[in-house]
């Protein structure tokens, strides 16, 4: 199936649903939830029995729950980081010099030299009419000379600009390149925190297998015809089936016909399972179908990760119901079929949080 | 005060994302460029060979004022173009600038969080080690958790490895924010410097566009004393009334 379509899906999970619900302090009150439930338990683990089993998965949830957001949050700062450190990797705006070359400045001085010589030409002609002209060159001398000073001025502030750009440029490099290999740092953090998220699933696993095998009777010779219960995997704590279980509001995770809710409710007595799944999906619009499912199902833990039970809806069709441990403590895939009938949803797969 | 504040920030961001939005991009101001050199290019051509042709045509041969008003005109699509070029670069300058500032915010909370991070690493550590010490004495009761002792181990491992991590990170945050002050100085530097070369710009534009007016005043004066012999003088002020 489509766990591992669900599962790949998990990474976006946490780097879309979980983000917007991050945040440092959101995930430092989880650790304090988390270092709160596990207490004492390397202390107790010495003397406890199966009393404590609880208390380590309760711990264990916490802690995955804790690491998860914290992961997640990581990762999306280094990657924010990452987009806005972006724009230091191209070069700056310049403007280029080339759109008004100095060739312009040499153009105007050269009118400014035939104008004055044209001036100095005229400048003992009594004659009225050239005195006009004369005139007219003097104040056409006038622009071109206050013409010539603000190209130079306009030229003085180019060289300025192309300084300050060239000097920006060498610090841009210098700075990108810092901020370079500060960013590929940052990316790799949330890499070293999901190590550290497995480390302590794994932690809590053996805590609790060591507390289970140091409190496991003495096995009983006696013959029995009832079929032996089986514990669950030794790797796989109960805690992570039974429970309270949700559907989240947003960026939840199904493959097939899209919840709209889920409240899944596991009971666990002494291997015994008995649990209830309601739901509503969301149906296409005009569909006359019925979104409700509603069903029970009950059986004895196995030793596989899979759990898997038959299952009786309440309109009474039978099916049955898979439950797959999430990668994460708080999360778990649930998988079921019922017989077909009319107008009713008889397949589902989804991942749940645990509430 | 609080609503001052509030106003600022408000500005800012209003501030930073027009800038943003108005922020050309590159093919935009090649393209500017371009058009820019284009008409320079054209105008250059009529204006280096304006005078001889001039002197080729009689002062009231209307050949001349047109010849005149079209290199004035190529000028003045010469200066636009220009204008717009350097407007365009300056838009993507300032933005630069805008983004390199909201940067070293950005840095100045990393830095900062680096540092609680830091702390925060410290803290684990320092519960790890207790969680330790208490399980080596639970081993002592209970064999059995020697597996767990071992896993234990190895997460007190990886947050040694992070808590030298997050000190190297807060490190290189710290120096990392006045690199950025430095670079948004710069930044700041080179804008004053565009502001300074338009405002340079605008004035000899100004210039030009007089210019070719007193060289279109001559040519009038030109044709205008050739015909009459000379220009009508204004009647004089009689002196001492005004």
């Amino acid at each position: 199936m489509n766990s591992r379509i669900l599962f790949a899906g998990l990474s976006l999970y946490a780097a879309t649903g979980l983000i917007g619900q991050t945040g440092r302090e959101t995930y430092r009150q989880d650790y304090d939830a988390w270092r709160e439930a596990h207490a004492n338990l390397e202390r107790d683990a010495g003397t406890g029995g199966p009393a404590l089993i609880p208390q380590v998965d309760r711990a264990a949830s916490l802690a995955a729950a804790f690491e998860t957001k914290r992961a997640a949050y990581v990762k999306s700062a280094a990657q924010n980081a990452s987009q806005e450190r972006q724009f230091l990797q191209t070069a700056i705006a310049r403007v280029s010099p080339d759109v008004a070359p100095a060739a312009l400045a040499i153009l105007v001085s050269g009118e400014l030299q035939t104008v004055t010589r044209t001036i100095d030409r005229f400048a003992t002609d009594k004659d009225r009419g050239i005195q006009q002209l004369r005139q007219s060159l003097e104040r056409e001398r006038g622009t071109l000379a206050a013409l010539n000073g603000s190209i130079e001025a306009r030229q003085k502030a180019v060289a300025r600009t192309t300084e300050a750009s060239a000097v920006l440029e060498h610090a841009r490099l210098r700075t990108s390149e810092a901020l370079m290999a500060e960013t590929s740092e940052l990316l790799q953090n949330s890499v070293q925190l999901e190590k550290e998220n497995a480390a302590w699933a794994d932690y809590y696993e053996k805590l609790t297998k060591a507390i289970q095998d140091a409190s496991a009777p003495p096995p009983r010779v006696e013959i029995t015809t009832a079929a032996p219960r089986t514990e669950p995997a030794p790797g796989v704590p109960r805690a992570r089936y039974v429970g309270a279980w949700t559907y989240p509001t947003v960026n939840g995770l199904y493959h097939g016909a899209q919840p709209e809710f889920v409240d899944l409710v596991i009971h666990e007595a002494n291997g015994h399972v008995d649990g209830t799944l309601y739901e509503r999906f969301k149906l296409a619009t005009g569909s006359t179908g019925d979104p409700l499912v509603r069903f029970d199902f009950q059986g004895d833990f196995t030793a596989a990760p899979t759990q898997r039970f038959p299952l009786v809806t309440s309109d009474g069709a039978a099916g049955t119901v898979e439950l797959i441990p999430g990668p994460a403590f708080n999360l778990l895939e649930v998988n079921f079929q019922a017989a077909p009938r009319a107008n009713k949803i008889a397949t589902g797969n989804f991942i749940l949080v645990k509430k | 005060m609080k609503r001052a504040a509030r106003l600022s920030l408000f500005l800012c961001a209003l501030g930073c994302s027009a800038a943003r939005a108005q922020n050309p991009t590159a093919g935009d101001l090649a393209s500017l460029e371009e058009t820019a050199k284009k008409r320079h290019a054209e105008w250059e051509s009529l204006a280096t060979s304006l005078e001889e042709r001039l002197a080729r045509i009689l002062p009231c041969d209307p050949r001349s004022t047109t010849a005149i008003a079209e290199v004035g005109r190529m000028s003045e699509m010469r200066l636009a173009a220009l204008s717009d070029y350097l407007r365009a670069a300056s838009a993507k300058a300032f933005a630069e600038t805008a983004a390199a500032k909201l940067l070293l915010d950005a840095e100045e909370k990393h830095a900062g969080e680096a540092a609680r991070e830091r702390a925060d690493a410290g803290q684990e550590q320092t519960a790890v080690d207790i969680q330790s010490d208490a399980l080596a004495q639970s081993i002592r009761q209970r064999s059995s958790l020697q597996d767990a002792q071992k896993s234990l181990g190895d997460i007190a491992a990886l947050i040694r490895q992070r808590a030298a991590k997050t000190e190297q990170q807060a490190g290189m945050a710290d120096k990392m924010v006045p690199l950025l002050r430095d670079l948004v100085a710069k930044f700041d530097a080179r804008d004053v410097a565009l502001r300074d070369e338009t405002a340079a710009f605008e004035l000899e534009r100004t210039r030009w566009s007089g210019y070719y007016s007193a060289r279109q005043s001559r040519a009038q004066t030109e044709c205008f004393i050739t015909q009459t012999g000379a220009a009508p003088q204004a009647p004089a002020r009689p002196k001492g009334k005004q």
